[in-house]
């Protein structure tokens, strides 16, 4: 990597972009200018609702009680003491008639609602002065609208209302008959608020920031992406700057930085941008608001989020950024032209709109699952961060930062792979027809899968599980050995078929072959060795984020329902040791590796057998999951076989299943105190995980280093198992 | 300094399966010589060249380009050639002068050694009057004269054109032809693709004529003219191109064979060879 290149390359793009009006526009002027306006729009908003009164019908206001006034002196308005002081400043008219009158008819004021005459028409019935002499219950009809949100609020506030009144009435009475004020009001409900200024003021941005800087640090990307990649084919330089003497990477690396800055300024740009317009409406709002407690909630709402929100902000903007930009630059280098570049942007959308919808629902909480998830961990993180919540902050801060940082990385790794391939960056014009291509996939069918194979092998793999749990949910069917069976079988399908349809050998995509016999030694060794770490990080992770007693219930109730400790090995360890490894380090692993890149292909396979554990059983697997698909794609990769893999996996899901019996057994000998602290829970004494760190570290660089193919020569001569 | 043996280059196309581009291509490019590739649109010139320039890697065969080999040292040949085509474009947003130096800069020329090397190539090829001004406002004779600012600012030995002068005028094809016979002059070894037989009469010391992704004949246009009894050479071309596609045609029937392409097996069969590929983990 030649720095000096990279920074020759990165200061002409950035060059470049200046000089470019629409970048300029998206980036500077858009911000600067959208926010002021809508915010003046909000306020000439505001004060045009604020004009607009609304008005109550009161039919039979005749029949009112003089002594307890509902309405005004004047009549044409409520009574100020009714009226509640919090309220909005919108005012409530009272048009006072006759029940004699044409108002007498229910469909005169059903009419006078429906063409907004009226928001509201309250009905005073002739016998309403009667029944409060002699105390009886009375009905007072309110006809209102429920789809016009005006008139609905209209009804509520009526409500509240009489409520007053009614009190107001009982207090009246509980006072003449001499009664004491508990007797009508036995509970009096007041409400303390907990939350802090910065809470409070977090509140309004916390929803509405996270929000705003994905989709700007998503627009802030795209444009330039498309601009530099599919915008220099279509100008014809892209040739010119392959044929120079800078490496893809460094090529790759230099855009990168670009839309990364552009994306970065964009997002940051808004945000201030914003922050000064909601300084602006706070102040304007306060001096709207005609009562100090509504400034006070104006100014407080929206006031700018603080120094240390602000730092926050930007800190986790730039790996986001990153993440957005390798993207776009993956993704645009695919397009031949600026107009099919702008294609891509629609799904780019569709696919990130629900990630970041998620962070506008108040009910989503960020949780070691939706850490993972990417945009929507950094969203949500972020919101607790606004909010002050610094607890949920630190916390999650490494669970939501190294994901991202990952994906972003891989995003990277993948656009430098796009500009080393010569059927994107040479890509021609052509007539897409399904069966041509359907022919060319049997047809040219390649001795192993492609990278694109591999993961729509691992998006078949998800949907078909995401579907069984969805179809047991709706039959009611609880979590139990069967459905365990059957979520295994739809792991196994996809990959079978597909490695059966679309390669041209089966056999070495699957890795059939009959391996050295020293990695099945290894595969004896490393669950073994790897027991009181994997133990021990499972207690860990569960301390930091606990299971619920719910799933744990549930768990051990599929563990007891089996009829014997056979049958739960079988379901447990054997089937999944053979469907997982035939789907993760068979088709996948070498789907992934089609372009060589072993090292990745090992730790995004883990990264998607950990992933599917999220999702079939608990995302607390997920840590344990991922460290053991790195040691069984390095096996597998070292053995090509897929036989060592299966005895590691079934041995190491074995000890788990049969943990309880084999320390009953050791108790029994009066050896489980030598090797446990805790032999319920199954955790080591210091010194054996100690001793299991080592010695797994000892056989992982084994692996790694000294059994490479260079190393060994016998690697080359397995023999096919079928 | 251009060394070709036996290039081979194949793509899989969705409709034809495997096909090749390019199919045992041989020759050799000698210093302070003008080698020209003379073939119709699709014969697979373009494909070689951007297999000379390393932007595409070779399915088979091996090539040495100014004593590097193409595939395993891409970057110092890249270093060593100057490419330029008629497709090759400018950006629209630098001026003349910032083009050349950011090419310059990237080939890893000292500043001060730069700022020479392009008042001399501004002097040369006449472009003072131009030099501040943006790609966008260029005429495309000014465009061209940049393009051949950045083919040499390094001072490459080996100078790649393809098709240089197409859909140019003649005034400023003349002016491109009389800049590669003065870089010829100056000791460059030269490969020069075009179909346009008077080109290759005006500047080539020798020639091969290219038909399907394959070589047809190469040596001095007059030892040729003599050796198949043409008058001149556009005849010897029409006379190659049609003994090919007889050849073709007796071959395999018309309905299985697409136009400029000849149909392949996949490449894992025995008798083609497999992609290159390098395992990162070990290397």
């Amino acid at each position: 990597m030649s720095w000096s290149n990279l920074f020759v390359i990165f200061r002409r793009e950035v060059l470049d972009q200046v000089r470019d009006r629409r970048t300029l526009f998206m980036i500077l002027v858009f911000p600067i200018l959208l926010y002021p306006i809508l915010g003046y729009g909000i306020i000439q908003a505001t004060a045009a609702r604020e004009n607009k009164p609304r008005i109550v019908v009161v039919v039979g206001a005749e029949y009112l009680p003089i002594e307890e006034p509902l309405l005004s002196p004047g009549g044409d308005g409520f009574n100020s003491r009714l009226l509640d002081p919090l309220d909005d400043t919108i005012p409530l008219l009272v048009q006072p008639e006759s029940e004699q009158g044409s108002w007498g008819s229910p469909e005169r004021r059903a009419q006078a609602i429906r063409n907004g005459t009226a928001s509201a028409v309250m009905v005073i019935p002739p016998d309403l002065p009667r029944q409060f002499r002699e105390k009886n219950d009375v009905e007072i009809p309110i006809l209102f609208r429920s789809v016009d949100e005006p008139s609905q609020n209209t009804y509520f506030r009526l409500r509240e209302l009489l409520d007053r009144w009614k009190r107001g009435i009982v207090d009246a009475r509980t006072k003449k008959d001499n009664l004491p004020r508990g007797y009508a009001q036995p509970i009096q409900v007041r409400g303390h608020d907990v939350a802090t200024v910065q809470e409070v003021q977090g509140n309004t941005w916390s929803l509405i920031f996270p929000f705003l800087l994905v989709m700007m640090s998503l627009t802030g990307a795209f444009y330039p992406a498309v601009d530099l990649c599919a915008g220099e084919k279509e100008r014809g330089t892209m040739e010119t700057l392959l044929i120079s003497p800078a490496t893809r990477a460094e090529i790759v690396l230099g855009k990168f930085l670009t839309v990364m800055l552009a994306s970065v300024m964009t997002a940051v740009l808004n945000l201030f941008s914003m922050g000064l317009t909601g300084i602006v409406l706070a102040r304007n709002g306060a001096s709207l608001a005609m009562e100090p407690s509504q400034r006070a909630a104006a100014v407080a709402g929206l006031a700018p989020p603080t120094l240390q929100s602000a730092l926050w902000m930007v800190l986790l903007l730039i790996p986001l950024a990153a993440f957005f930009s390798a993207v776009c630059v993956a993704l645009a280098v695919l397009a031949r032209s600026m107009k099919e570049g702008q294609y891509y942007m629609t799904p780019l959308y569709l696919v990130c709109l629900p990630l970041i919808f998620l962070t506008l629902i108040p009910e989503t909480k960020l949780n070691l699952f939706y850490s993972l998830v990417p945009i929507t961990g950094v969203a949500l993180l972020l919101r607790a961060l606004i909010m002050g919540d610094y607890a949920t902050g630190g916390r999650f801060f490494l669970p939501v930062m190294v994901p991202t940082v990952v994906y972003a990385w891989m995003a990277l790794r993948w656009a430098i792979d796009q500009f080393q391939r010569e059927e994107v960056l040479f890509r021609e014009a052509e007539r897409f027809n399904v069966g041509v291509w359907l022919k060319h996939l049997v047809r040219d069918r390649q001795p192993m899968p492609t990278g694109g194979q591999a993961v729509l092998c691992f998006s078949l793999i998800l949907s078909a599980s995401w579907f069984l749990m969805e179809y047991m949910a709706i039959q009611g069917i609880g979590a139990n050995l069967a459905a365990v069976a059957a979520g295994q079988f739809l792991i196994l399908l996809p990959p079978l078929i597909m490695a059966m349809m679309l390669t041209s050998s089966p056999r070495r995509t699957l890795r059939l072959n009959w391996p050295a016999p020293r990695y099945f030694l290894l595969a004896i060794a490393f669950p073994v060795a790897l027991n009181p770490l994997v133990n021990q990080l499972g207690h860990l992770v569960e301390q930091w984020f606990p299971i619920s007693s719910i799933i744990k219930q549930s768990l051990s109730q599929i563990m007891s329902e089996s009829p014997s400790l056979w049958v739960s090995v079988g379901v447990f360890a054997l089937l999944p040791a053979i469907c997982e490894e035939l789907a993760f380090r068979g088709f996948i692993l070498s789907g992934l590796e089609y372009r060589r890149r072993t090292r990745s292909a090992i730790f995004l396979s883990a990264l998607m057998f950990g992933f599917l554990h999220v999702l079939l059983s608990l995302f607390q697997q997920l840590f344990n999951a991922t460290l053991l698909g790195i040691v069984l794609g390095l096996l597998a990769v070292r053995s090509h076989s897929l036989l060592p893999g299966i005895l590691f996996h079934f041995l190491n899901n074995a000890l788990a299943v049969t943990q309880g019996h084999w320390v009953h057994g050791l108790e029994a000998a009066g050896l489980a105190s030598w090797l446990y602290r805790n032999p319920e829970e199954g955790l080591y004494h210091g010194f054996w995980i100690a001793m299991s760190l080592l010695v797994s570290t000892v056989l992982f660089l084994y692996l790694w280093k000294l059994d490479r193919p260079d190393r060994t020569a016998e690697t080359h001569g397995v023999a096919p198992v079928f | 300094m251009i060394h070709v043996e036996r290039l081979c280059k194949s793509f899989l196309d969705y409709q034809r399966g495997w096909v090749f581009a390019v199919r045992d291509v041989s020759f050799d490019c000698r210093p302070g010589e003008i080698f020209g590739l003379l073939g119709p649109n699709g014969a697979g010139k373009t494909t070689t060249l951007r297999i000379l320039s390393t932007v595409l890697k070779p399915t088979a065969g091996h090539a040495i380009v100014a004593g590097h080999d193409v595939v395993a040292e891409p970057q110092a040949v890249r270093s060593s050639i100057g490419y330029m085509s008629a497709s090759t474009g400018i950006y629209d947003r630098m001026s003349a002068w910032e083009l050349v130096e950011y090419f310059g800069r990237l080939y890893g020329l000292h500043p001060e050694r730069l700022r020479e090397r392009m008042e001399i190539i501004f002097d040369w090829l006449k472009m003072n009057d131009f030099r501040e001004t943006l790609g966008s406002k260029m005429s495309t004779g000014m465009k061209q004269k940049v393009s051949i600012a950045r083919t040499i600012v390094h001072d490459p030995p080996v100078l790649i054109f393809d098709e240089p002068t197409s859909g140019l005028d003649v005034l400023v094809q003349r002016v491109v032809l009389q800049k590669i016979l003065e870089l010829r002059d100056m000791g460059k070894t030269i490969l020069f693709s075009t179909h346009a037989m008077h080109e290759v009469q005006k500047l080539c010391q020798r020639v091969a004529i290219i038909h399907q992704g394959e070589l047809q004949v190469a040596g001095e246009p007059h030892e040729l003219l003599k050796r198949f009894d043409q008058p001149d050479l556009e005849e010897l071309f029409f006379h190659l191109v049609d003994r090919a596609d007889q050849e073709t045609a007796m071959a395999e029937p018309a309905s299985d064979r697409p136009a400029g392409a000849r149909k392949i097996r996949s490449p894992d069969q025995p008798d083609l060879p497999s992609l290159p590929t390098e395992d990162e983990t070990d290397s």
